[in-house]
């Protein structure tokens, strides 16, 4: 007789299956939103009904709940995008874990990208790569980004190269925007720098915790 | 854990078939993540005229088989030699319809070329695009409908995409206008905001759009 708590593996397995999926879908969604600098639909991948929905991204800081995650991303696309910008970041490598309980996700991939920005000498091309990590969490059936982290790696003019231009890699020493919080970690490319395994693979996890925040800054490779 | 036959034959036939359709489509996102690799594939090796399997469904209606056919005996290049497209595939958003017979997807890729069109030395080329497109079930195996490479960028190596953008190699050569109105209508232009086109498919992509063969899925703003 097929017990109940079999039947309960296997639609948890096509549960986490399809999750999966879908995460990577609504990941695709939040990137190609973000190169065509639509604001909107940025957030909409976001659980902004949620208080302690996040995202930090490079060393501008971290931005905790949805007044805050609006700011950050006002700052970084709520502008008019201009002829000549171009963002083009893509996703690689997806490590996706669903919790055991089907309700979150943690999520890292490679992202390797391409831009351009302009000034009065016109548009210059700049190579963009970075990580992501991610929480998403399930909300009505649908996945959104609860926590989201964007690593940079390299911010470069393309002619110069990564080993040759640092002049990108960290911020100007202009104010922070008012609702920042301390960035959690900013390690980009730099021929001082040494490269550690952040964001870390997620590891199986069967209900997400408070002792789960930032586990994507885990340094232990145990 | 490991199911038996004897596992699937405990559950009834209503349940079995819920799990058969679910298990099904998940399939269908592995296969054709598979089937645009191998066009991939395809897409970098131009022996003219080898025999190779059939990507493309040349069943449907809509597909004009016989011009796909003669476009594929065209040379464009003098020799192999040289010649090179490397575009991988990342960023996938893939929404199969509930038929489990068709599905719409894109891709975004950052890619290699080399290009040699009379023998002379190649030249090094940075490609970016993506490959909007939809797919259909024949002959019980996933096909390409339409929809291939969507350039953003194709410049010479050393250039970079804000001072070089070389055209779509075809015999005769096209014209940069011509160009433009062909695969390079939504490249990257240093005088002109980025369009925002192909945009990935929703969930709810086939109850909006329910033609296949129409584009308009991925011109319209969510």
């Amino acid at each position: 007789m097929i017990t109940q708590e079999r039947k309960k593996e296997l639609l948890l397995a096509l549960n986490k299956l399809e999750a999966y999926h879908q995460i990577q879908n609504e990941m695709g969604r939040l990137t190609a939103a973000f190169n065509f600098h639509d604001r909107d639909q940025v957030l909409s991948h976001f659980a902004l009904e949620k208080e302690d929905v996040s995202l930090e991204y490079a060393d501008e800081g971290r931005f905790e709940g949805p007044e805050a995650v609006r700011a950050i991303v006002d700052q970084l696309i709520g502008g008019e995008a201009k002829p000549g910008e171009m963002t083009d970041m893509q996703l690689t490598t997806p490590m996706i874990e669903v919790a055991g309980d089907g309700q979150t996700a943690k999520c890292v991939w490679w992202c390797p990208g391409a831009g351009a920005v302009t000034d009065e000498e016109g548009a210059h091309a700049l190579w963009l790569w970075g990580q992501i990590a991610a929480d998403f969490i399930c909300i009505d059936e649908t996945w959104k980004v609860w926590h989201l982290h964007y690593f940079r790696f390299i911010r470069c003019s393309y002619e110069k190269g990564w080993v040759e231009d640092l002049s990108m890699i960290n911020r100007a020493n202009t104010p922070m925007h008012p609702m920042s919080l301390p960035t959690t970690y900013h390690n980009p490319y730099s021929p001082l720098s040494i490269r550690d395994g952040v964001p870390c693979m997620p590891m199986p996890y069967e209900t997400y915790t408070a002792a789960d925040r930032y586990w994507e800054l885990n340094r232990d490779k145990r | 854990m490991i199911w038996t036959m004897e596992d699937l034959e405990l559950l009834d036939d209503e349940e079995f078939e819920k799990l058969e359709k679910r298990a099904a489509r998940l399939m269908s996102l592995w296969q054709i993540q598979n089937l645009r690799g191998n066009a991939a594939i395809f897409h970098d090796d131009q022996h003219i005229g080898e025999q190779r399997r059939e990507l493309n469904a040349v069943k449907h209606p809509g597909v004009d088989v016989k011009s796909m056919r003669e476009q594929r005996l065209k040379p464009v290049v003098d020799s192999l030699e040289g010649n090179t497209l490397i575009h991988p595939l990342t960023t996938p958003v893939i929404v199969v319809d509930e038929t489990n017979t068709r599905a719409r997807a894109v891709w975004w890729s950052l890619g290699i070329e080399g290009l040699s069109r009379y023998r002379e030395t190649p030249t090094a080329i940075v490609s970016i695009g993506m490959v909007p497109g939809v797919h259909v079930i024949e002959d019980g195996q996933w096909k390409i409908l339409w929809g291939a490479w969507q350039r953003t960028t194709k410049n010479e190596y050393h250039a970079g995409w804000t001072r070089s953008m070389i055209p779509t190699n075809t015999r005769p050569p096209l014209t940069q206008e011509q160009d433009r109105a062909g695969f390079g209508r939504y490249a990257y232009q240093t005088d002109q905001v980025r369009c925002a086109v192909p945009w990935p498919p929703e969930d709810d992509t086939w109850e909006k759009f329910p033609d296949e063969m129409s584009p308009d899925w991925q011109m319209t703003h969510p």
